[in-house]
């Protein structure tokens, strides 16, 4: 416990702050005795009730990048199931794989996905060759499984939406067909997932139960579900047409109300995937920053675009009930996560690097990214 | 008397010589999501001598190459694992070649389901419908915009782009690139700069 607080005491030392947003000064939230939120620095997790814990390796999904966390705790925080990824040879991003010697078939890397019990340190295998999961309210599972163990080579990586009732149940097959599956969450007692096609194509999928599996929105990103889980906020950015966002009711399919993004503050031109919904509000990270929307009784307005000046924004949360501090993510010139908490009374924004001096581990470079569970409802966040 | 002979028939063989004896590969220069460069270069070789033709072409939605879905295409080498005249996928269709998945600049996020494509039937040709944005339609500008592919205009009833994508194929086929279609694990290479 004493190494923990010195960890902390660590990191928030090796916090270095300065400023962005509108005026690009330091604001007064990079002055908050704790970076909010819970996230990941390479395999330590920050931010849990009990203070920071290492991972039995560094939780990436490489297939799913930002689609999904990368990282859920459980419902009531005491566990965390996280992707790894096991490299079974090297590939070295700026040679082809012809010039490496791989031959379509070769595995690459076996996906998994770990489950880690804070308060005992466990830290425990759930299932190999799969990955994105989402933890429900009640402690059931979702997560993609693979046909096949590993990754390979020129073979598209597809499988099965799978739910497992809790950690100790067998897994149950709820997709009708093998496809590229990639979990999003929970909406109530069903899953959402994406299904990936040629180019990256994102549709959003429900699945209700084993083989009850239908398209919510094609051709579409997620950005949150609703508190209560019965809505969901999808957009589409421009190259499926007018970037906009949309209201859907989950159980019936319906589109509730659109808003042509092309409408709106030119500062927001698009919203990406892996936003938040906290009361009336949802946050989504935008063309130029962060776009806050008002959504309920039919309607959905943008309230605000937080201008945010760099590279692209991540995974936007609520940091605080009132809905006015939001975290996000983005990069440094060097590619570095750097953690941003917003301030949207102010529209400034303190630009955090944790620990600057982490290095990777397992032949990976070093990633920061939120941990968080966006399941809906959850008695706990 | 020999030596002019002999001319004539060193320039009736290099006349003769087949364009697929040509080694080609493709570069890919990336300055915007809608207005970037698909080059096609090729050697004859052993001369060093570089040839090439190049068409505007679009990548992805942001610069963010390690955001799946919406990124331009990721800096780097290329394996091409295929090339189809009339695939019949469930968002892209036509003329298309496909590439390798790839890491990101990040090392971890991996890019995947990539080709080079267009906006077309299976058949080669358009279905354009009064819907605002057909994915087998070239219909404005912003089709140029993809999910991280490259995109190459065509002609369409509705717009009149310029034939780049007929013209890449014919180029790719007849100065070095494989005759064969279908999946094939052919060395003919991608390289992506900015």
């Amino acid at each position: 416990m004493a190494l923990t607080r010195l960890t902390i005491a660590a990191l928030l030392l090796a916090l270095a702050a300065t400023g962005c947003g509108a005026g690009g000064r330091r604001s007064e939230l990079a002055a908050s005795p704790q970076p909010p939120g819970t996230y990941a620095v390479g395999a330590t997790v920050f931010g849990l009730p009990g203070g920071a814990i290492t991972l039995a390796a560094p939780p990436v999904a490489p297939l799913a990048g930002w689609l999904t966390p990368a990282a859920v705790p459980s419902p009531d925080g005491s566990q965390l199931a996280y992707n790894v990824w096991k490299e079974l040879r090297r590939d070295d991003p700026k040679l082809s794989w012809t010039d490496q010697g791989i031959e379509p078939g070769d595995p690459l890397a076996t996906p998994s996905i770990r489950v880690h019990d804070a308060a005992s340190g466990g830290d425990s295998l759930l299932d190999e060759g799969a990955f994105s999961v989402a933890w429900r309210g009640d402690g059931a599972l979702a997560y993609f499984k693979g046909a096949e163990r590993d990754y390979l080579a020129a073979v598209p990586y597809v499988g099965d939406v799978v739910v497992r009732s809790s950690l100790d149940s067998p897994p149950e097959i709820w997709s009708r067909r093998h496809a590229r599956y990639i979990v999003a969450g929970w909406a109530g007692s069903s899953v959402v997932a994406y299904r990936e096609s040629e180019g990256e194509a994102l549709d959003v999928l429900v699945f209700d139960g084993p083989g009850r599996v239908r398209v919510l929105a094609a051709n579409s990103g997620l950005v949150a579900l609703s508190p209560d889980g019965r809505q969901a906020v999808v957009e589409q950015g421009p190259a499926q047409g007018r970037p906009s966002v949309r209201v859907l009711d989950i159980e019936s399919g319906k589109q509730v109300v659109r808003l042509d993004l092309t409408r709106v503050d030119p500062a927001v031109g698009t919203v990406g995937y892996a936003g938040d919904w906290r009361g009336g509000r949802v946050v989504g990270a935008s063309a130029s920053g962060l776009a806050v929307f008002r959504v309920g009784h039919g309607r959905i307005v943008l309230e605000q675009a937080v201008r945010i000046p760099g590279q692209t924004v991540a995974e936007p949360r609520f940091a605080d009930s009132s809905g006015r501090r939001i975290t996000a993510w983005t990069e440094d010139k060097a590619g570095a996560g750097v953690l941003l908490d917003c301030d949207r009374a102010t529209k400034r924004c303190a630009r955090l690097f944790p620990l600057p001096r982490a290095h990777g581990l397992h032949g990976f470079p070093i990633w920061r990214r939120p941990v968080y569970n966006p399941s809906r409802p959850l008695a706990t966040r | 008397m020999r030596a002019s002979a002999l001319l004539i028939v060193c320039v009736a063989l290099l006349a003769s010589t087949p364009a697929s004896a040509a080694n080609g590969w493709w570069t890919f220069e990336r300055r915007s999501n809608l207005n970037s460069t698909l080059t096609w270069k090729w050697t004859y070789p052993p001369s060093p001598a570089q040839y090439s033709r190049s068409w505007r072409a679009g990548s992805g939605t942001s610069t963010n190459e390690c955001r799946r879905a919406e990124g331009w295409l990721p800096a780097g080498w290329y394996s091409q694992w295929g090339h189809w005249n009339n695939y019949d996928g469930s968002a892209i269709r036509g003329r298309v070649w496909w590439l390798q998945d790839k890491y990101c600049s990040d090392g971890i996020t991996k890019r995947t389901e990539l080709f080079i494509h267009s906006e077309e039937t299976a058949a080669n040709g358009q279905l354009c419908t009064s819907a605002w944005d057909d994915s087998t339609c070239w219909e404005r500008e912003a089709d140029y915009y993809s999910l991280g592919c490259i995109k190459l205009a065509r002609p369409s009833p509705v717009a009149n782009f310029a034939n780049d994508l007929g013209n890449a194929h014919s180029t790719y086929h007849t100065y070095g690139g494989s005759d064969r279609h279908g999946a094939f694990t052919d060395s003919f290479e991608l390289y992506v700069f900015s």
